[in-house]
């Protein structure tokens, strides 16, 4: 049963153009800085901190530095967003349509019905952030020669890597950003749960992460960066660090469930108090 | 088996300091179609979100097939089926699929349950364009047909003829007939059109800001005040005579008299001849339930501030 209302939630979902906005801007956006540093000297940083610290520069700018490299500001920016903007939609559009009270003339539970809209909204996250590895490394793969794996994050990150385990530490980067992808979600759909218009579920998570990310950014909160939600949800990132910081990284990993637990369970709360009118 | 399908007891809502609701008992048994009146913000549509558990009460109790629906919300719905006013649905989906979504959050639904309710509504052909391409009336069929699929036992309408053309509302009105003779569903129907109700209902509840003002039968709207129409040789003197001998209670126009309780036209006709006056026609006036029910709301308006 629970099979095939999440079943149903995911054709209504993928059924919606907008839902493949994300899905095209961010080929778009890897296609752009793919293009950009093949055919312009955006890679001449690189190789000159390659070189500096002595490694052959022609064996590590490659495909997989260049997919690391678009990774970067898409994880930061257009991910959230389109995170953003389906996770404010699952509910708050449902209630604006008019489908919502549809739905709930139904002998559905509200909890249940919030529970298979999470799922398929975690399955949407999933699916982006697969899709944002595979067609990051396809694309660059066209214009970039296989090879090592260069990270360099100015006063962060500098790691060289052998193609091997450079691959390896790609796909984990991934599968710890679907960690974020699915908080920034549920941070949405917290707000979607709201008696809000859909775009100001996005607009309220957004502002939270944004706010977030510019106080951390502040000296006087430099200290005291591991209370903020987007210090953790940068996670991922630290699958690119050597050695990597496991303790840091199981910490996060669990604050992060712990934040994805409180979302749901305010959302449910407020959804559960909500009176659902036309 | 419970034999009131609906029963509310002493039902209230209120949206802040606003009360939208107050104090509503009803009641509507098996088999009955029922018609809930009201004007705009009488507190319909909230009632009928309360029986659905989509509007949570402030007071009181309302029970749907025997459960209470603030505590076992799917055991009361699993055999209801609910219309809304412009009903919504995923418009970029075809028809079936919306059918198989919405069903699925009812219960398991078979191919060929989803095919026989199409068929029923009259959408077979139809069922698998978008819903977008849909008419008006294409959509109201639609919407019949989510409503038709778990199988219910009441059906709630709320205004489903609203926005149909003259066509699409005698339609509606058919399959709402169609609905009580084939499938011997219980209907409560919210509904503007008194007209239609009058044609529809055997009984109806009427709300006003937010109160219950009257519960009855057709018949029972058609008894609360029958005038007659009399015509004699001087209706002034004659109605002045009736009134005086206690025969009736009231006189409107050059023509109407309102017998008083147990007071018939046969006697009144007697008691006049007897008196002279001879009466050229007599006809009890029945109200129609549009006129009950303009009064019923005369009757409740707020008198003006001075």
């Amino acid at each position: 049963m629970m099979m095939r209302q999440l079943r149903s939630e995911l054709w209504k979902l993928f059924g919606k153009k907008r839902t493949y906005i994300g899905f095209g801007m961010l080929l778009l956006a890897q296609g752009i800085v793919t293009l950009v540093f093949r055919y312009t000297q955006a890679s001449r940083g690189a190789v000159r901190a390659l070189e500096t610290n002595g490694y052959e520069a022609s064996a590590y700018v490659s495909a997989l530095t260049i997919a690391v490299v678009m990774l970067f500001p898409i994880a930061y920016i257009l991910l959230p967003l389109y995170l953003a903007l389906v996770g404010g939609d699952l509910v708050a559009k449902e209630a604006e349509d008019g489908t919502l009270r549809m739905i709930l003339a139904r002998p559905i539970s509200r909890v249940r019905l919030l529970a298979v809209k999470w799922l398929a909204g975690v399955a949407f996250s999933l699916l982006l952030v697969g899709m944002l590895g595979v067609t990051g490394l396809g694309l660059a793969s066209l214009f970039f020669p296989q090879g090592g794996l260069f990270v360099f994050v100015p006063g962060e990150l500098f790691t060289v890597l052998e193609p091997g385990p450079g691959l390896g530490r790609y796909a984990a980067a991934h599968a710890v950003l679907c960690l974020k992808a699915i908080t920034v979600l549920s941070l949405a759909f917290l707000f979607s749960c709201l008696n809000v218009k859909p775009a100001a579920a996005t607009i309220l998570a957004l502002s939270v992460l944004f706010v977030n990310a510019i106080l951390m950014q502040i000296p006087f909160f430099r200290d005291l960066q591991p209370w903020f939600l987007t210090y953790h949800l940068n996670l991922w990132q630290s699958m690119f660090a050597q050695p990597i910081p496991w303790w840091r990284l199981t910490e996060s990993a669990f604050l992060l469930f712990g934040f994805n637990a409180s979302f749901c369970l305010v959302g449910a709360m407020i959804f559960q108090a909500r009176d659902i009118k036309s | 088996m419970t034999d009131a399908l609906v029963e509310t007891r002493n039902l209230g809502k209120r949206f802040g300091a606003r009360t939208v609701l107050d104090g509503v008992s009803m009641t509507v048994s098996r088999g009955e179609i029922v018609g809930l009146l009201g004007h705009n913000g009488a507190g319909k549509s909230t009632l009928i979100g309360m029986l659905l558990g989509q509007v949570w009460p402030s007071a009181g109790e309302v029970r749907v097939c025997g459960c209470d629906v603030t505590r076992d919300r799917q055991g009361a719905l699993a055999k209801v089926g609910a219309i809304f006013e412009s009903p919504a649905f995923y418009d970029y989906l075809s028809g079936w699929r919306n059918l198989e979504i919405l069903a699925g959050y009812s219960g398991p639904t078979t191919p060929a349950r989803l095919r026989e309710v199409i068929e029923w509504v009259g959408l077979s052909g139809r069922e698998g364009s978008p819903v977008r391409t849909y008419s008006h009336g294409m959509r109201a069929r639609l919407a019949l047909a989510q409503a038709l699929l778990p199988g219910p036992e009441l059906l709630i309408l709320d205004e489903p003829g609203d926005g149909l053309d003259p066509e699409g509302t005698h339609e509606m009105r058919r399959t709402i007939r169609r609905l009580r003779d084939q499938l011997r569903l219980t209907i409560l129907l919210s509904s503007h059109q008194l007209g239609e109700v009058e044609m529809l209902c055997d009984r109806i509840a009427v709300l006003s800001r937010g109160r219950k003002v009257f519960e009855g039968s057709l018949d029972d709207t058609r008894r609360q005040e029958s005038w007659v129409r009399l015509k004699t040789d001087d209706f002034a003197a004659a109605a002045s005579e009736l009134q005086d001998a206690g025969w009736i209670v009231g006189v409107r126009g050059t023509d109407r008299v309102l017998p008083a309780d147990g007071m018939g036209t046969d006697g009144m006709v007697r008691w006049l001849v007897a008196r002279g006056r001879p009466v050229y026609e007599i006809a009890v006036e029945t109200a129609s339930l549009e006129e009950f029910y303009l009064k019923l709301m005369g009757e409740r308006k707020e008198p003006e501030a001075p």
